[in-house]
């Protein structure tokens, strides 16, 4: 029931919490009275003190960071000085921030909308140093430190950047830095970088950062309130310079690298191409390129939006390190694997022999050989050096996909190989579990096949290929690629000395490999690579031509051309049944579709070039479009 | 009793009530008490601006112009009719969550925050707003409550009722108006007579909470303000700057301050925010001692006539409004003032009707109105 109004509302109001409240009030009143007074009454002597309007700020003090040299001592990189402005915007009174834009945007020729997104774009203190603009002309930064005060938060800083004297031979291996982006700032700022700070992005630069940084000092400058340096107070901390990289990359070899994969792409009109060479005794890498590629200069100083997209753009995706960074079916390569897994668990003996003819029948499917003949009996050897592919089905079928996958990763397919370069690809080499996860079926026995001459789901990138034959011509020992060879430190000393990484001894008998080796080397002497068996050192390999993507109209596929050589460390006299051999080299031309194989052609070249062989056995048209297995 | 008669408040009843009764249940004072809080207010905007102070776009002219506004809006609410607010309650709520996402999705403010909103080049900070809006809610929601506010329910159910606000609000991230919000909450759940057992248990609940709070809700830079209201000189460059740049300031003022335009800190534009937030550093500089009690005399006396008008009230819903209106004001007043002078954080709390804000002086006129408007529909009997 309602009761009579002034009753309810009486009930309301309880005079007790009206008194509480105005007793809370006088309370909060009396409390702040009390400190006012204290303040200015009692204490007046005590803060003004510190109205000294200077004030004292710790910064950091940027350490140089590393150089980086070649194998033979020869400088891949040097730092710069330049000059930046920056802005610290706790410094920059609101009602000037107009002017000083206006004025900052005209000396250096950027928009005014660009300066005040710059100034804005900081989430932290409006303390922090805000950078404006990089790499600042002489005469513009002294116009600005001239004018600093009509400038309050504006500095010029005077940094370095980094300049790569080869440009574009090297940069794939090198990389760039660039601006800390601000989602690593969170976790980087307790390692001391600061928000406007450069980092490595890519190459070395990015996955030897920690090395090359060093340590940044630590100094007590004190500033007026426009934020003008006065002096330096103290030096609480010395940067420590970064260490030096020495790689493993000889300049000269890369040159010649570059040389002959250049000649591949210009002959044949590819739209990229790589070429590695390594020294299969201890896993150095002695030249990569992979083209098309870029000039990391460009980023040195931060590069422009529209350049950038530029190179987003360009086919065959020059930023991309295709030696590590993309993965390709393998094509007969891979028959590397199948003739040692034959050979390792007792499938075939060195003098065995399999007969081959045009083609092998699953139900109504046929898997014919390339030259749609066959050759009759075939040994390993031989079988290697025709590359037959009837041959290497019956392999693959005797040994079933997983025992496959088995010997692919004892050759270290299918993983990353741990190069210490970013952005490696892993490769595939399937499984029956592999393709039950991928696709909910288990593998039919044409695929089978197909795996076993490289085609169908392998896959691979050029370096893992070319670490499988180096444990081949090393006698059994798959090493991690290296392209750094030591780090020394500022001083002079070593920080990490060069030590060979072993990733695995293959499980197979040394002899079964002397057997492979002289396989590779019958591929040569057979003519299939033509005349390749003609120069005048001892090369043994594997070419590839590995199909792939979708049958044009006459239901033809495109391909890719591989080849991989090497040599014995005597090239002329030297023998196969060694495990001396100090050069591998792998050419990988994308999407070929020449005459002949290119990739050999270009590893020729390669070997010319290096071994200095004056006659050219190079055959241009060779590398004329057309189908390489005949129409 | 007799019999009981419902009037609906209309438009021609309204206009055929005696004005004398009206006039005198006006409250003039708590009238002149703001006035003369804003006009100090622009006396401060307009003694510490350069040569411009006259020109357009100057914070002088914006804080008149933003005045004119408010005294607008605060007659328009004390003619409107109050009780519409009872059933305007739900839209209300609403616009009022409404608002305050929309100044999370298009907000801008400083080093990333969603504060204010832009509308042709003016900025409104909703949130402002949003506190009013609220008390009007919650007023409306306690007073129907009147009966049952001995549960924990009721209780349970204000909260609820502020959460998502507050939320929303402490998304932007703004620390210290969600913790305004508490503020007017807790008020208004003190005087309106509910359970003082559950409001000490669920006072004890929230010291409990700020241990987790700590590390899981706030941001570093929000610790590392909390933090260096402590010690400020642990760093004196950064978060400690305006703390101890703005405690000189204070303390150089003495008894008589050293005279409207001459703060030395304001001429060095050394306090970073120095035409928002930390204005009664500057005005206890230039004025002094005095200056600084006649300000708080006049708060006090303020705060005294908002009661004044809840303890007259003959609805509940007259007291809730109150008793919001004199937390918010209570508790922005010893925060902001508190940590100028040092001994409270700092926050992003304004001090209202001094510190130059638009929106933050429409929603004062807003709510002061709203409060004038309880006074004059009540000088007769409804019912």
């Amino acid at each position: 029931m309602i009761g009579p109004l002034e009753e309810r509302v009486a009930a309301q109001r309880r005079p007790s919490r009206f008194v509480a409240f105005g007793v809370a009030v006088l309370l909060g009143v009396t409390v702040l009275t009390g400190r006012l007074a204290y303040m200015q009454l009692v204490n007046g002597g005590q803060y003004t003190q510190r109205l000294d309007p200077n004030r004292v700020v710790a910064e950091a003090v940027p350490s140089t960071r590393g150089i980086i040299y070649d194998r033979s001592g020869r400088l891949l990189v040097t730092n710069v000085p330049s000059f930046a402005v920056k802005i610290r915007p706790g410094d920059l009174p609101v009602s000037q921030r107009a002017a000083v834009v206006t004025r900052l945007s005209a000396l250096l020729g950027m928009s005014a909308t660009d300066v005040n997104t710059a100034i804005d774009a900081n989430p932290g203190s409006r303390f922090d140093l805000v950078r404006i603009a990089n790499d600042v002309p002489e005469p513009t930064a002294r116009l600005i430190s001239e004018e600093s005060a009509d400038l309050p938060g504006v500095q010029v800083i005077v940094e370095s950047h980094r300049e790569y004297p080869a440009g574009p031979l090297f940069s794939q291996i090198l990389g760039y830095t660039g601006p800390v982006s601000p989602d690593q700032i969170k976790d980087l700022s307790k390692k001391g970088y600061l928000p406007d700070d450069w980092i490595g992005k890519t190459g070395v630069e990015l996955s030897y950062e920690s090395y090359l940084r060093g340590t940044y000092g630590v100094q007590n400058v004190e500033r007026d309130p426009s934020g003008r340096q006065i002096t330096v107070r103290a030096t609480v901390a010395d940067p420590e310079a970064g260490a030096s990289l020495h790689l493993t990359i000889d300049s000269r070899e890369q040159k010649l690298a570059q040389q002959a994969i250049q000649w591949g792409i210009d002959t044949a009109h590819l739209e990229s191409g790589v070429l590695i060479v390594m020294n299969p005794q201890t896993g150095e890498v002695l030249a990569m390129v992979s083209l098309p590629t870029y000039d990391n200069n460009l980023f040195a100083t931060g590069i422009s939006n529209t350049d950038y997209q530029a190179l987003l753009k360009e086919s065959g995706r020059p930023l991309v390190n295709h030696a590590i960074g993309d993965q390709y079916p393998p094509g007969s390569t891979y028959k590397l694997v199948t003739g040692t897994g034959g050979l390792g668990d007792g499938k075939l003996t060195e003098h065995s022999t399999i007969v081959t003819r045009a083609y092998l029948s699953i139900g109504p499917f046929r898997y014919y050989d390339w030259n749609h003949a066959g050759w009759g009996p075939l040994d390993i050897k031989t079988g290697f050096g025709h590359s037959s592919d009837t041959f290497f089905y019956q392999v693959a079928g005797m040994l079933g996909i997983d025992r496959l996958a088995y010997w692919a990763r004892q050759y270290g397919f299918g993983s990353p190989t741990g190069i210490d370069l970013p952005g490696e690809a892993a490769g595939i080499v399937p499984t029956n579990q592999w393709k039950e996860d991928t696709f909910g079926v288990p593998f039919y026995p044409g695929e089978t096949y197909q795996a076993g001459i490289g085609q169908g789901y392998d896959s691979t990138t050029p370096l893992q290929l070319i670490n499988a034959y180096a444990a081949l011509a090393n006698g059994g020992k798959l090493y991690r690629p290296q392209v750094v060879r030591e780090v020394i430190g500022p001083d002079g000393n070593v920080v990490r000395a060069f030590k060979p990484m072993l990733l695995n001894t293959l499980d197979v008998s040394a002899d079964a490999l002397r057997i492979m080796r002289e396989a590779a080397r019958t591929v040569v002497t057979i003519r299939h690579t033509y005349n390749l068996v003609d120069l005048p050192i001892k090369v043994a390999g594997k070419s590839g031509t590995a199909e792939f993507g979708t049958r044009d109209a006459q239901g033809r596929l495109p391909f890719h051309s591989w080849f991989v050589g090497f040599t014995p460390r005597d090239p002329v006299n030297g023998s196969f049944d060694d495990t001396d051999s100090q050069l591998v080299v792998l050419a990988f031309a994308n999407n070929s579709r020449t005459m002949g194989n290119a990739a050999t052609e270009i590893v020729k070249y390669y070997m010319q070039l290096h071994y200095g062989i004056e006659k050219d056995y190079r055959l241009p048209e060779l590398l004329r479009r057309g189908n390489f297995y005949g129409d | 009793m007799g019999v009981l008669r419902i009037e609906r408040s209309s438009l021609r009843h309204w206009a055929t009530r005696p004005m004398g009764a009206a006039w005198r249940a006006f409250d003039w004072q708590l009238t002149i008490y703001a006035l003369l809080l804003a006009s100090i207010g622009l006396a401060m905007a307009y003694s510490n601006s350069d040569d411009t102070v006259l020109q357009g776009g100057s914070t002088f002219l914006r804080g008149l112009m933003w005045a004119g506004i408010a005294i607008v809006v605060f007659t328009a609410a004390a003619v409107f009719d109050y009780k519409w607010l009872k059933t305007l309650a739900w839209p209300i709520y609403f616009t009022n969550l409404g608002l305050l996402a929309v100044t999370l999705a298009i907000g801008k403010g400083v080093g990333g925050a969603s504060r204010w909103v832009s509308v042709g080049g003016i900025q409104f900070q909703f949130s402002e707003l949003a506190k009013i809006l609220m008390i009007v809610v919650l007023a409306n929601y306690l007073s129907r409550r009147e009966r049952k506010l001995d549960s924990l329910t009721s209780i349970l159910g204000a909260c609820l009722l502020v959460a998502p606000a507050a939320v929303l609000v402490l998304m932007q991230p703004d620390l210290g108006t969600s913790l305004v919000f508490g503020a007017i909450l807790a008020g208004m759940l003190f005087m309106s007579g509910a359970s003082l057992k559950w409001l000490g248990i669920m006072a004890g609940a929230v010291v409990a909470a700020v241990p987790i709070v700590w590390t899981h809700v706030l941001r570093d830079y929000q610790k590392q303000r909390l933090l260096s209201f402590l010690d400020p000189t642990a760093d004196p460059q950064g978060s400690g700057y305006q703390l101890l740049q703005s405690q000189a300031a204070v303390s150089s003022g003495g008894l008589l301050g050293k005279g409207l335009a001459n703060g030395s800190q304001a001429q060095a534009d050394l306090l970073p925010v120095q035409s928002t937030d930390f204005v009664f550093a500057i005005l206890a500089q230039e004025l002094g001692f005095v200056g600084g009690l006649v300000v708080f005399a006049l708060f006090v006396a303020l705060l005294w006539r908002v009661m004044t008008s809840a303890w007259r009230s003959r609805d509940s819903f007259g007291l809730m409004m109150g008793a919001g209106i004199a937390s918010m004001i209570l508790f922005q007043l010893v925060v902001n003032v508190g940590m100028v002078l040092g001994i409270m954080p700092i926050t992003g709390i304004p001090l209202p009707f001094v510190t130059h804000g638009g929106a933050s002086l429409v929603s004062l006129a807003l709510g002061l109105g709203l409060l004038q408007s309880i006074n004059i529909h009540q000088s007769r009997a409804e019912w």
